[in-house]
């Protein structure tokens, strides 16, 4: 591809995310869906499990005292971050192929690299919304500590890999759905147990190793390792599988999820499966 | 004169069923072209690969100097394409789908001056899920047209309209061939072909059987004159006058035959009735089907054989 192409790639892509934006903002419906879930989540948890993370005995007196909440908000807001990605996008793609809304968009000159690009702005722009009302009512409802300087520098780059890490996954994985309505049914399998494996609802350490392991292949489980080493005490790290925060496995996975993910989105994504 | 269009030996297949059968074709630019038949010919499945949506199984095909398969982003750029159904964003109006079009685009037209064209300015402010049907097809148009393509793509544009809709997506259309730009329309209705194209293809099972422009289809559809009568149920065909023997047969049990020596064989079927004992013919005719009625003939064959296709 040339530079100009690549260019006007860019630009397109990011015309294309303020029409989807346009339109998401006009179905107040959508929009309430996209920010009220994990808000709801918050809320639940934090009010249901309303205790103090263990401390092991010879940490005692040396970490601060931290409530669950604290610990669960990093959890729900990668689940968020990734729900908002792979869950939601892959089921709006996936009825947009079947409902032929893409083969339309596909008579246009619409680069396929463009729209990628729109549906990873589309995300990111909910995402941050979301994250910004769950931690406004973090603050103000469950006493939730704000990150300092470094945190909110190391929660950006998690962002901002881990939207897209989770889109090109959302894209990729719509070659596998047979029908606009199983669509929420493959999506929400797969994502579900994620959030339970990953460290969202419990404590990652306490999982079996095993199942650790098998999060480690996926992009959530970092983002909420990465989002921890944000909201926890730096003492906590002591609970982290490594006994570190492991900001550098964090980057390189979610990296690596974007690079793989993408060759298969833009191998197998198709505008049209109606037919 | 340019070519917009050639293919050559051009065939794809659905599992068993065959949808295009070796197409050859050439379309001269700044021509309205249209692809005329039933529904199943294959017309769709050809302006499809025309428009890179479907592979080919075989053949080659250059569009304005692309291979739709293989050049789809560069060739997009230069055409507009109305599909079969529509499906505008909901949640978007005209105004606004046409502005980002527009953007994908490297000479487009202004978004009035689109609307204008397919008298949709009144409403370029409503919602897509406000549009009634044709007022989304005319988006549709509008959508195909915005960027100044060389060539424009109408898959059964006005299929479902009722008959003044159809006229006013008629003149729509002649407008948009007043600017210049060669136009593929797939239809099957024949009076839509007559009034829109200088050129038609006949698309029947797969192959193109026939090419020219309306006059020539008519010559060639309405030469013969039919004769026909309704044979007693009793009848052995055996005895009947040898080119009666593998004639059409229709629902009814008439049989038909298309000729251009009617004089004669209506001469030997009346000897062969008499020497029969057959005084009277039953139901004996003798007509000059109209082109409308020939298209039919053949539209009624194609969706007997399509039935006969399907499990």
């Amino acid at each position: 591809m040339s530079a100009a192409n690549a260019l006007r790639s860019v630009r397109l892509g990011g015309v294309y995310t303020l029409l989807s934006l346009k339109a998401t903002y006009r179905q107040p419906v959508v929009l309430f869906f996209i920010i009220a879930f994990p808000i709801l989540f918050l809320i639940i948890f934090s009010s249901l499990l309303t205790f103090e993370l263990d401390i092991p005995a010879e940490a005692q007196g040396t970490v601060p005292v931290v409530t669950f909440s604290q610990y669960f908000v990093a959890g729900i807001m990668a689940s968020a971050i990734f729900g908002t990605s792979f869950n939601l996008l892959g089921i709006s793609l996936a009825i947009q192929q079947y409902d032929g809304t893409l083969k339309q968009l596909a008579a246009t000159p619409l680069p396929k690299t463009s729209f990628f690009i729109g549906q990873v702005g589309t995300a990111l722009v909910y995402t941050v919304l979301q994250l910004a009302v769950m931690m406004i009512l973090g603050v103000v409802a469950y006493g939730i500590d704000l990150p300092d300087a470094q945190g909110w520098l190391t929660m950006a780059w998690i962002i901002l890999l881990g939207v897209p890490a989770g889109c090109v996954l959302g894209i990729a994985i719509t070659a596998i759905i047979p029908s606009a309505n199983a669509a929420p049914a493959v999506l929400q399998a797969p994502f579900v147990l994620l959030q339970f494996i990953s460290g969202v609802f419990f404590t990652f350490s306490s999982m079996p190793t095993w199942l650790q392991w098998i999060a480690g292949l996926f992009p959530l489980r970092w983002i909420a390792q990465g989002l921890r080493s944000v909201f926890l005490p730096d003492a906590y790290k002591f609970a982290e599988p490594g006994m570190t925060w492991q900001l550098e496995m964090v980057a390189i996975v979610l990296a690596v999820w974007i690079v793989v993910g993408m060759s298969l989105a833009v191998f197998t994504f198709k505008w049209d499966r109606s037919s | 004169m340019d070519t917009a269009i050639s293919m050559s030996g051009v065939a794809k297949r659905y599992g068993a069923v065959t949808a295009l059968d070796g197409v050859d074709l050439e379309i001269a630019a700044g021509q309205v072209y249209a692809l005329l038949g039933p529904n199943g010919a294959g017309k769709t499945t050809l302006i499809e690969i025309l428009e890179g949506y479907r592979k080919r199984d075989a053949g080659e095909v250059s569009v304005l100097g692309f291979d739709p398969q293989r050049q789809r982003d560069a060739l997009n750029r230069h055409v507009g394409i109305v599909l079969q159904s529509s499906t505008p964003m909901e949640s978007l109006t005209p105004r606004e789908m046409l502005d980002f079009t527009a953007r994908l685009y490297d000479q487009p037209m202004n978004t009035d001056e689109a609307l204008e064209l397919v008298g949709l300015t009144e409403h370029a402010n409503r919602r897509g899920s406000k549009l009634s049907g044709g007022q989304k097809r005319r988006m549709d148009l509008a959508t195909s047209v915005i960027g100044n393509p060389d060539l424009i793509f109408l898959d059964e544009p006005t299929t479902g309209f009722d008959v003044t809709a159809r006229r006013q997506a008629w003149d729509v259309v002649r407008g948009l061939t007043a600017r210049g730009a060669t136009v593929i329309l797939t239809t099957h209705y024949l009076d839509e072909a007559e009034h829109l194209a200088q050129r038609i293809g006949l698309i029947k099972a797969g192959r193109i059987i026939f090419e020219g422009d309306i006059t020539a289809l008519r010559r060639e559809m309405a030469t013969d004159t039919r004769i026909s009568w309704q044979p007693p149920p009793a009848l052995d065909m055996s005895t009947l006058p040898e080119e009666w023997r593998s004639v059409r047969v229709g629902a009814d049990g008439r049989l038909s035959l298309p000729t251009q020596t009617a004089t004669q064989h209506l001469g030997r079927l009346i000897d062969w009735a008499s020497s029969h004992g057959i005084g009277e013919i039953p139901e004996l005719q003798v007509e000059r089907p109209d082109l409308e009625e020939m298209y039919i003939e053949i539209v009624d064959d194609s969706a007997a054989l399509e039935a006969a296709e399907r499990p």
